[in-house]
């Protein structure tokens, strides 16, 4: 008796949780938050109601506590509570919604009218409450609940209100399930009914009424749908994240039992948090007895949400703990981040800090509708095995959400997108490539230079744009591609020639170059003092099987993860008073560009690279305006990033004798010719190559000493009517 | 005497001597130490029968047998009644028994209380393991050879060759390649109802394989062609068995290679099970469906045919090398020593070996014992160091040379495996593992092998044609697994990256298209004539199984034993790169001393030295001298041919 009276007393609590939880809305009124839900419930106007547990905590937190320790009794608690709610909140006559809702009104109709009018107790009594009640009520975990991975979720956890993450692997079709069945006897007309508390039952057979029982007449009882109670019952599958699983293990799953309106929320793929009982599955009948020592478990859900699979969803809301943000941010913090990234990897500081840049990425502006991309580009070339792969793999890994793929293509997607038919309905269907499934991530690409045709014209739109329109087969679209596009290429002649421009050594066009905010040449150059500085990096690996020890402790992935997260919501602004000091800077480069004859091409884009490094150094450092060491510094990248392509500074700054010059421009001028003429190769005619010369601002004197310098060495002969070029 | 079922006696003494009431009474760990102690004995577990050698149908139920497995995939963990409490409905007494290690309660008459204060719930993991995939007959042979008490199980102890002949027999004979590449799919359809052993059976009709059939009890045979047993490689034949765990399930990572001795269930009532769930479905019960049957059939397959094994102790394996004492070698001095100061010699002899293998090319062969005792032994970020992935080009085309070659591999390695690269084979196989969330399990792939598996890439195989999607993924899957050691594994909505530890030798023609870490091109000294006799005389060249077994050893300790650099050699290693990229940049990388370095270390090992001398390092430079200016002069004649 003495639980009978803790309960009972526990349920008032619940009662009065429920009729006098308010809060004040900003005039001062009283809002009645559940007692205005419960005249919702009364009039059929509402199905479920939540009780949020942090209200729950404002008025008894020790009640909360219980809840979450006993959670499936409390659930019946405060729906008996509910339901002896109801009545008082009726404020006017219900429209029958459903057929069960008219069979209950015409038995407690029924009941009345064959009842003594004194006799007060409630008609509604006799019938299980399961059958009478239309809502369904439900927790909503305290903010203070920590979500819980699916493999923390162990054996002391049953009964408990836990919530875990996943990913939904499957879910079944919503179908009936049987909460009350309602039977009739075929001898004396009485009804029974059956709540149902497990999944399965045993249905009963022999009328149990008084007067079958008086009489002997062994009634047999039939199951009625009509007067059944059906809920809507689906099961889910969830199974943990992939960061959640240590390494080498296999993710673990967990059934989710949802009803009534928890049914039809989340599909395969979608990301979840789920609240729920975790509850053991009571079996009954042979297989009890047979497997005996086995339960199933299952959580039954409370409250289900759905997660867009952003970053900080799956990093966990929890910011960087004071002591976390002293370690990243201390003196020297920028070159620290940078060393972190790919630190089995020597050297290349600078390609390290772009790279934590093109991680970060830059503020995206629109002004005036028209929108400037904040994503940075980055473009990595070099001789082969300088660790360029090495590097896009380590920023694909680091990246919350990113992309790798090979210029080539790894499907018959591609990088873009494709129109496929679906092989088995007929239908179109648009399928994503690299660029598209990388949107708001980082899209790495090996071998970009080694790119299918149709891929290289798309790009161009994604690197700008940030979109890819597709107009094929009668499916006309544009999809959202906004990724930072980090690529890798090899020089077309196997060793990148600094005598050649760019676009000769990785054969891009310059207009798809021009797009890149940095483009870094990693270069295999001798240097006695960086050789042995790497011989003894490379040795120290070998020796001690890990990392050298370096100045400082690299940052750890996750908290780098995080810390990028963090930087990422950040947008810092360009001062008014910055703005001549970048546009000045700005007007001196082109000056530069125009004296010097520069490789690579300097213009407006250029002006907003600048603008995009130095707001992500800004958000680097979690400042809201952007300042002057910023732009100094973006600055600086550039520059650094122009020097590696002019590789050798030593042969790079001699300038070419024009006789050297004008020997390539007839050599150009002699292979144009094959292909135009098709076969007749190393003949050019005398006319045709000084005009090309002239052109180019050669005098013809200096055409003509080159002529003869080069027939000396006897690399071309010239015919006796000097009207011909031919080479040896 | 020390075998298994008195074993399993004193477990049962242990259960009735034990208050299970109070679970703090650390019986759980006292059992455990128990076995430990008693495994630890010399030689103890040569009392053991093994699943491996002894078939099933001859095991006796609880009793404790062993398992050289590998864990081929997660379940979910269970719950179970750690203690529960029966009542006997005639008297009402009540009596306490403990859930551990069984699958099925023991109440005879008596009714369990499910409602008793007194039960414990308790938690333990379930694994699927595998025998060890590609393991090699002689492995088979030798440990089923070493189980002493066979006396029991006299003529049952089947000959492994015999048990598990399918795969290196279908190696041997040329036409049956081409089989093997169509067989994994057919397997792999699924209502097409034909298991490995029928589809077998169906396709060669070969009189070895029907004797098998027959020796089989026919319930196995019944059962089994409705169940795929998720066999990593095509056409593996044995046991696998659901391994429960109840102590330290962390510490086990997928892949693992595990002697697992446990109390062996085949309870009938298992199979019962799974039975009734199929028949009963009941639009009353809508979680029935939830279970669907390909789950049902996967999580509780029939027990005569996948046992349950209750683990009491496993002991990793750090190889499967049965020759090799089971203790770790820092363990036993006397048998390292022993073998050390043999080492060089036998270096000797499996050059000479090699060397007349590969067509009288001693370089190839210096190159191919290092890669053989190649292993990844450590891991930084993404970088593997240690792994040493060869591409032999230049291998002839005729007379099958690679499928000899491959042959003759097998005889020296433990696990190995053939994967020949046709177009077709890329296309249809699979080689990465899936998850198959209507089964919720992890379908195997060839790839899910264990550490140290010898994959041989055959290239000589592939044609010119059209590789389709899955085509693409599976070179792609190889690629990775060469240049990363890792295989990414398909979850369907996100890919999880498994680490390996695998040797990959590509044999090609020409280079390869596949990546690797040294590429040699073969030099024959054997003029093509003469080749188709040569190579059938490589064939015939008798090896005394002792000088095999010494080649046996010899690799798999060299593989195990510890290695070193001293700073001084790190110096003059430091000062010898330098001077190299004065000479010339481009002659050498940090690729290029990377790599060098790897060899050095393999040489050092070979030869059984645990840290580098400045003898090693500078034969390491030869070779990796000699190897390089082999392949610039193949390069320029390649050029200046017509």
């Amino acid at each position: 008796n003495n639980s009978r009276d803790y309960f009972q007393e526990r349920m008032d609590k619940c009662k009065r949780f429920l009729q006098e939880f308010y809060s004040e809305d900003d005039n001062g009124k009283k809002l009645f938050k559940y007692g205005a839900q419960l005249v919702a419930l009364a009039h059929r106007e509402q199905v479920s109601v939540f009780v949020e547990l942090d209200d729950v905590a404002e008025e008894d937190p020790e009640l909360v506590e219980s809840i979450c320790e006993n959670a499936k009794r409390y659930t019946g608690l405060f729906a008996d509570a509910v339901h002896e709610l109801l009545p008082e909140y009726k404020e006017k006559d219900v429209v029958a919604k459903d057929s069960l809702d008219v069979y209950i009104e015409h038995r407690l109709m029924m009941e009345q009218r064959g009842r003594d009018p004194a006799d007060t107790r409630d008609a509604r009594n006799q019938y299980p409450p399961e059958l009478m009640r239309r809502f369904e009520l439900y927790f909503k975990p305290p903010t203070t609940n920590k979500p819980k991975v699916v493999r923390d979720v162990r054996a002391d956890s049953i009964g408990n209100l836990v919530t875990v993450r996943g990913i939904v692997t499957r879910a079944t079709e919503v179908k009936p399930m049987m909460a009350v069945a309602t039977y009739t006897c075929d001898q004396c007309g009485a009804e029974t009914y059956q709540p149902i508390q497990s999944p399965s039952f045993m249905p009963l057979i022999m009328c149990p009424s008084q007067e079958c029982i008086t009489n002997k007449s062994g009634g047999r009882l039939y199951l009625q749908t009509r007067g059944s109670k059906f809920v809507k019952f689906q099961e889910l599958r969830i199974q943990e994240h992939s960061d959640q699983v240590p390494v080498g293990n296999i993710p673990r799953s967990m059934s989710v039992y949802a009803r009534g309106e928890n049914t039809r929320l989340a599909q395969p793929g979608d990301h979840v948090a789920i609240t729920g009982v975790f509850l053991p599955l009571l079996r009954t009948g042979f297989k009890q007895a047979v497997q005996g020592l086995l339960s199933e478990t299952y959580m039954e859900a409370h409250c289900i949400t759905l997660m867009n699979k952003t970053e900080d969803d799956e990093l966990g809301n929890e910011e960087l703990t004071e002591e976390e943000l002293r370690g990243i941010t201390d003196e020297g913090f920028y070159e620290k981040l940078a060393g972190s990234i790919a630190p089995e990897i020597y050297g290349h500081e600078d390609v390290k800090k772009a790279l934590l840049l093109l991680l970060v990425g830059g503020v995206e502006q629109a002004p005036k509708g028209m929108k400037i991309r904040g994503n940075i580009n980055i473009c990595l070339m070099g001789d082969p095995g300088v660790a360029k792969s090495q590097l896009l793999s380590y920023i694909d890994r680091l990246a919350p959400r990113s992309q790798y793929t090979t210029g080539r293509g790894s499907s018959g997607v591609g990088l873009t997108a494709a129109v496929m038919r679906d092989p088995v309905t007929g239908e179109m269907t648009l399928e994503g490539g690299a660029l598209v499934l990388a949107d708001q991530g980082i899209c790495c690409i090996d071998e970009f230079d080694k790119m299918a045709d149709a891929d290289r014209t798309a790009i161009h739109e994604v690197m700008e744009q940030q979109t890819i329109s597709i107009a094929k087969a009668g499916i006309m679209t544009s999809l959202n591609a906004r990724c930072s596009i980090l690529a890798a290429a090899n020089p077309a002649y196997g060793r990148y020639n600094p005598r050649k421009s760019i676009e000769q050594n990785i054969q891009l066009p310059a207009a798809l170059l021009s797009r890149f905010d940095l483009l870094w040449l990693i270069q295999d150059k001798p240097d006695a003092d960086a050789d042995l500085r790497l011989a003894q990096h490379i040795t120290y690996v070998h020796q001690h099987c890990r990392q050298p020890p370096m100045h400082f402790t690299p940052i750890d992935m996750r908290l780098m993860r995080r810390y990028i997260a963090l930087c990422k919501k950040r947008q810092p602004m360009v001062p008014e008073a910055l703005a001549d000091y970048i546009t000045a800077a700005y007007v001196e480069m082109r000056k530069e560009a125009r004296v010097s004859k520069d490789t690579t091409f300097t213009s407006a884009r250029t002006l907003l690279s600048i603008l995009r490094l130095s707001t992500a150094l800004a958000r680097l450092r979690m400042m809201e305006s952007v300042e002057k060491e910023d732009v100094n510094e973006a600055m600086r990248l550039m520059e650094m990033s122009k020097d590696s392509l002019q590789a050798d500074k030593s042969s790079a700054t001699r300038t070419q004798r024009p006789a050297d010059v004008i020997f390539s421009l007839v050599r150009e001028l002699s292979t144009e010719g094959v292909a135009g003429r098709g076969g007749a190769g190393g003949v050019v005619r005398m006319a045709e190559a000084e005009q090309r010369c002239v052109s180019r601002g050669f005098t013809p004197a200096q055409f003509q000493e080159a002529l003869e310098e080069y027939e000396e060495l006897n690399v071309w002969q010239i015919n006796q009517a000097r009207s011909r070029i031919t080479f040896v | 005497s020390t075998t298994g079922e008195s074993w399993s006696l004193t477990l049962t003494i242990i259960y009735s001597k034990t208050d299970f009431s109070n679970p703090k009474s650390g019986w759980e760990a006292k059992v455990v130490e128990f076995f430990k102690d008693r495994l630890k004995e010399k030689d103890a577990h040569t009392w053991v029968p093994s699943l491996n050698d002894v078939p099933l149908h001859y095991l006796k139920p609880n009793s404790l047998v062993k398992f050289r497995c590998l864990i081929q995939d997660m379940f979910d963990p269970e719950f179970f009644m750690g203690a529960y409490e029966t009542v006997d409905p005639s008297t009402n007494a009540k009596v306490l028994r403990c859930g551990r290690y069984k699958d099925v309660t023991e109440c005879g008459v008596s009714l369990v209380d499910f409602n008793s204060r007194n039960t414990v719930t308790a938690e333990r993991q379930t694994f699927y393991c595998v025998p060890i995939p590609g393991e090699n007959p002689w492995v088979k042979e030798i440990s089923s050879s070493l189980f002493v008490n066979a006396a029991p199980y006299q003529a049952r102890v089947v000959p492994s060759t015999s048990y598990a002949p399918t795969r290196q027999k279908r190696s041997y004979e040329e036409d049956d390649m081409d089989d093997m590449d169509t067989q994994p799919q057919k397997q792999r359809e699924p209502h097409s109802g034909i298991n490995s052993s029928q589809g077998h059976t169906e396709q060669h009709g070969n009189g070895d394989c029907k004797r098998q059939e027959t020796e089989a009890p026919s319930s196995q045979t019944a059962s089994a062609s409705h169940l795929d047993l998720n066999f990593p490689l095509p056409g593996e034949k044995g046991p696998s068995c659901l391994v429960k765990v109840y102590e330290d399930w962390d510490s086990f990572k997928l892949n693992d290679t595990l002697e697992v001795f446990g109390i062996l269930s085949v309870s009938p009532a298992l199979s019962a099970l799974a039975d009734e769930k199929d028949a009963s479905s009941s639009i009353l019960d809508p979680t029935e469906s939830m279970e669907t049957a390909e789950e049902q059939r996967v999580h509780s397959p029939p027990a005569s045919l996948v046992p349950r094994l209750h683990m009491l102790y496993a002991r990793p394996l750090p190889h499967n090398n049965p020759l090799l004492p089971s203790a770790t070698l820092e363990d036993n001095s006397a048998f390292l020593s022993s073998t050390l100061s043999e080492m060089a010699s036998v270096r000797a002899e499996l050059l000479t070996y090699l060397t007349h293998v590969l067509l009288g090319d001693a370089l190839a062969a210096e190159y191919l014992i290092l890669h053989l005792i190649s292993n990844v032994y450590a891991r930084r970020d993404v970088l593997p160091l240690g792994k040493f992935a060869m591409n032999l080009s230049g291998c002839p085309a005729a007379a099958l040379y690679t499928q000899r070659f491959y042959q003759i591999i097998q005889q020296l390695v433990p696990s190995s495996f053939y994967l020949g690269m046709s177009l077709q084979n890329m296309n249809q196989m699979r080689l990465v593992p899936k998850k198959d969330y209507v089964a919720n399990r992890l379908v195997s792939g060839a790839l899910q092998l264990a550490r140290n598996t010898f994959l041989f890439l055959d290239e000589t195989h592939l044609e010119q044609g059209q590789l389709d999607t899955t085509g693409v993924r599976n070179v792609t899957a190889l690629g990775n697994l060469i240049s990363w050691q890792k295989v990414d594994y398909d979850f369907n909505y996100h890919q999880m990256e498994f680490p390996c530890n695998i040797n990959v030798l590509i044999a090609s023609e020409g280079r390869s298209l596949l990546p690797s870490d040294c590429q040699i091109h073969l030099q024959s000294q054997v003029s093509p004539p003469n080749m188709e006799e040569y190579l059938s005389n490589i064939q015939l060249h008798p090896q005394t199984s002792s000088q095999l077994n010494k080649f046996r050893i010899y690799l798999s300790v060299a593989r195990q034993l510890d290695y070193s650099i001293s700073d001084e050699m790190t110096k003059s290693v430091e000062d010898d790169f330098v001077d190299m990229r004065k000479d010339d940049p481009q002659s050498v990388s940090a690729e290029d001393l990377h790599r060098m370095l790897v060899v050095a270390r393999l040489l050092s090992l070979s030869l059984g030295q645990t840290s580098l001398t400045r003898d090693s390092w500078l034969r390491a430079k030869h070779i990796d001298m000699l190897r390089r200016s082999r392949m610039e002069q193949h390069q320029c004649v390649n050029g200046n041919e017509p």
